[in-house]
């Protein structure tokens, strides 16, 4: 099978999209209203998209193409507002955050779509182990190898990406020590971590064809790489964000991204390669582990030091770039709290600290998407 | 030698509870084991089990729980209905109500549509008014304790689930708050409104103040126990078990009082109820006495042809009656019209608030009692049966199980893991 033609899309246009948790307002453990909300949300005309998930306590909005943070957020506050007033119609509620805290992943049923049930036979009980909600960015590039390009620089830049994200440092009831135990989830399928290294699109559709010769892999869907192009929009697609307790942050997490990908074009500030991976997997583990408080190795000079150091410098670094794109009070938004050394991860541990039960905690978030403060 | 060894026996043998404690426990052994084998080989609910077992022993003629309900039995299922309810009432969203009126229309409805049309169906067949009125007023009752059942034995979630219990809790109000102030009026015959809605007013009233005494002492334990701790659980039982005397003492209704009292909880404390799966075995075990108890006391009925086709024509409106309720009302509730469908079914289960509210009539008029009763036993304890496999099925249908339909004992070892 052969690989389709990376489409053409505008360089730096922007998409989202946000996997959002379903819950009920009594315990607030998962509910399965995924298809009642897609009928509810189907009725309301709303930029962007809602389609359903994996499991049925599980949905996906989505943007259409943006140009900046702000229109970002400019898109995803009625697709919110919409969602929490059938929520409420519904009498359930909407949460952020990247794993439901004490959910049961047995309990979970899987949604009724072919695709959704093709996976379910072939991946068995990870299939739902993957009740975990991420973000997705997607950001447009010039042309196929471009995107390849972006793709292998965008990589370094990992670690920053699960840091500022992290919300699931709960899984199953238990504090994992995590700030990220969602990615742990999607390591276990076959075709995640890295793309290959690879800066022509040539190479990368040969790539393609002989993987697909070995019937592991139908379609670009098949690969859960934490960076993968999108032909079919002209993009690359980066999925190890967490789903922030807020569509605020989301937006602001895609300013950054929109930030750091100006730089690159614009500047070409190094070239990528084949040893940038060599730390790859350390850097990703300390990011998921420690969040802010994680240690970064710099892939080119070998130099070790706190990510929140590495955060906060390249934050300096996009500064023209981001007040180009009308992403200063985004980025402003993120440098604030990475001073603060607080993320969402952080909050959800506080507030645990702090009422002694999950279930509580899952309501507060709630609230917090409801309000997006 | 042997009259030694029995004079020994006899001194060292100690009184102890009786007989009837024997009697009751191997009763509720055996309906445990029952229980688990209707869930294992047939796919139904425990309830089912629970519910056979009484009868056979009903049927057969046991003592142990006389009608009408008097002493320990009445307030032993009291006690078992109170902890239902509050469980109930605490998830009873009121808030739910501002953003999705309908959803209120659709209980007003279906409770409405329920006692007009078994009241009507009744006065066709020639049932003097003073005994179709308190048969239709239960006829209303969808046991919130039955469906409570089958959604633990089919691990269900979802919104056919979500709704059924919501409805089920509401027109439980209703009827609850109506039956037993009417029960004091069955041999009075009141003229006007104000005569009416008095004895509803107290009931309401002195069960309100029982609900708000038992949600204050709660919510202040709650300030500094932990929702999750064995020690609030065993607190909330007590102070339910307290409160179903108190109310039945005052006046009042233990049940409604325990139902208002889990809404008025909720509604000072909106944090997650955890106690529900902390309750564990004790109030188990209560519920599957409530549930033997019902069915004892429905089987000692006196059946006959007729009896039996007014039953079944009772059965048969109220059946009809709550589906058309809630789907009239559907129209903008937020469900689909197969959702309102499998909603109006679940709701099929009659069980032990029915049978408090009978019991209560037959306690204030004896010669009324025996006519109510002799409709209202045998649709109780087939409704008790036919009513969670109705639900069981609706749940199933509506795709809101968690496990298969498939018998346990029948599953291959690919169910076992879906």
């Amino acid at each position: 099978m052969k690989l389709e033609p990376f489409n053409k899309s505008e360089a730096l246009s922007l998409g989202v999209e946000l996997e959002l948790q379903l819950v009920n307002t009594h315990d607030y453990d998962l509910a399965p209203y995924a298809e009642d909300m897609l009928r509810l949300m189907a009725q309301t005309p709303l930029p962007g998209s809602v389609v359903p998930e994996m499991t049925s306590s599980m949905i996906e909005i989505s943007t259409d193409i943006c140009h900046s943070a702000q229109d970002v957020i400019t898109q995803l506050s009625p697709i919110r507002d919409a969602l929490v007033r059938n929520a409420d119609k519904l009498n359930i509620a909407v949460v952020g955050g990247g794993t439901h805290a004490f959910q049961q992943w047995h309990e979970r049923r899987i949604y009724d779509k072919p695709r959704f049930r093709e996976l379910s036979e072939l991946y068995g009980y990870l299939s739902k182990q993957f009740t975990i909600f991420g973000q997705h960015v997607h950001i447009g590039c010039p042309d196929a190898d471009a995107a390849l390009l972006m793709l292998h620089r965008m990589s370094r830049y990992i670690p920053h990406f699960i840091a500022l994200s992290a919300s699931s440092p709960f899984v199953q009831g238990q504090d994992t020590q995590f700030d990220s135990a969602r990615l742990n989830s999607v390591f276990a399928f076959p075709l995640s971590g890295r793309a290959p290294f690879t800066l022509s699109w040539k190479e990368f559709e040969n790539y393609f064809e002989r993987m697909t010769r070995t019937g592991v892999v139908r379609s670009m869907k098949d690969f859960y790489w934490d960076i993968r192009p999108k032909p079919e929009f002209g993009t690359i697609e980066i999925r190890v964000f967490d789903t922030p307790l807020t569509i605020e942050r989301a937006a602001a997490l895609a300013g950054y991204v929109q930030s750091l990908a100006a730089w690159f074009l614009q500047e070409q500030p190094f070239e990528p390669t084949e040893d940038d991976y060599l730390v790859y997997t350390y850097n990703r583990f300390q990011a998921c582990r420690f969040g802010l408080d994680a240690v970064y190795v710099d892939p080119a000079s070998g130099e070790h030091m706190p990510l929140r150091d590495h955060i906060l410098m390249t934050m300096t670094q996009l500064e023209w770039h981001s007040e180009a794109l009308n992403a200063t009070q985004a980025l402003g938004q993120l440098r604030t709290s990475v001073e603060a050394n607080r993320n969402d991860a952080r909050w959800l541990r506080e507030k645990q600290g702090k009422e002694r039960l999950l279930a509580e905690v899952v309501r507060q978030a709630s609230l917090r998407f409801r309000a997006g403060t | 030698m042997t009259n030694e060894l029995m004079a020994f026996w006899a001194e060292w043998a100690r009184p102890t509870a009786g007989l009837p404690i024997v009697l009751w426990s191997l009763l509720l052994a055996v309906a445990a084991a029952a229980g688990h084998l209707v869930q294992r080989y047939m796919g139904m609910p425990k309830v089912v089990g629970y519910s056979i077992v009484g009868t056979i022993v009903g049927f057969a003629g046991f003592e142990g729980a006389l009608w009408p309900l008097q002493g320990i039995s009445l307030y032993l299922l009291e006690l078992g209905v109170a902890i239902v309810l509050f469980e109930a009432g605490g998830r009873l969203p009121l808030r739910w109500f501002r953003y999705n009126p309908m959803v209120l229309l659709q209980s007003i409805l279906e409770a409405s549509l329920t006692y007009f049309g078994v009241f009507w169906a009744l006065h066709w067949l020639g049932i003097p008014d003073p005994v179709a009125n308190p048969i239709a007023l239960m006829a209303i009752v969808a046991s919130p304790a039955v469906l409570s059942r089958v959604l633990m034995d089919t691990r269900a979630s979802g919104p056919v689930t979500d709704r059924a219990m919501t409805l089920a809790t509401l027109n439980t109000f209703y009827a609850l708050a109506l039956g037993y102030a009417q029960a004091g009026l069955i041999e009075r015959a009141p003229q006007g409104l104000v005569q009416k809605l008095y004895p509803v007013g107290v009931v309401l009233g002195l069960s309100f103040v029982v609900g708000a005494v038992m949600a204050l002492a709660l919510r202040s334990a709650l300030r500094f126990m932990s929702p999750t701790s064995e020690n609030t659980s065993i607190l909330l039982l007590a102070i339910i078990a307290a409160g179903a005397a108190l109310t039945a003492h005052v006046g009042g209704s233990a049940p409604l009082a325990a139902l208002i009292g889990g809404v008025l909880l909720k509604q000072l404390n909106p944090k997650p109820w955890a106690w529900p799966r902390q309750l564990g075995t004790a109030a188990s075990l209560l519920t599957m006495l409530m549930f033997v108890l019902v069915s004892i006391v429905a089987a000692q009925a006196d059946w006959s042809l007729p009896v039996a086709s007014v039953v079944l024509t009772v059965i048969s409106v109220r059946f009809a009656a709550k589906i058309a309720g809630v789907a009239i009302a559907n129209p903008g509730s937020g469900a689909s019209w197969k959702q309102a469908l499998w909603v109006g079914c679940a709701m099929s289960p009659l069980s032990s608030i029915a049978l408090l509210i009978a019991s209560g009539f037959v306690t204030a008029s004896p010669l009324l009692g025996a006519m109510i009763t002799q409709v209202a036993l045998p649709a109780i304890l087939l409704m008790e049966v036919l009513g969670a496999v109705l639900a069981t099925i609706a749940i199933h249908s509506a795709g809101e199980s968690s496990l298969p339909w498939t018998p346990e004992v029948f599953m291959t070892a690919e169910e076992t893991q879906r």
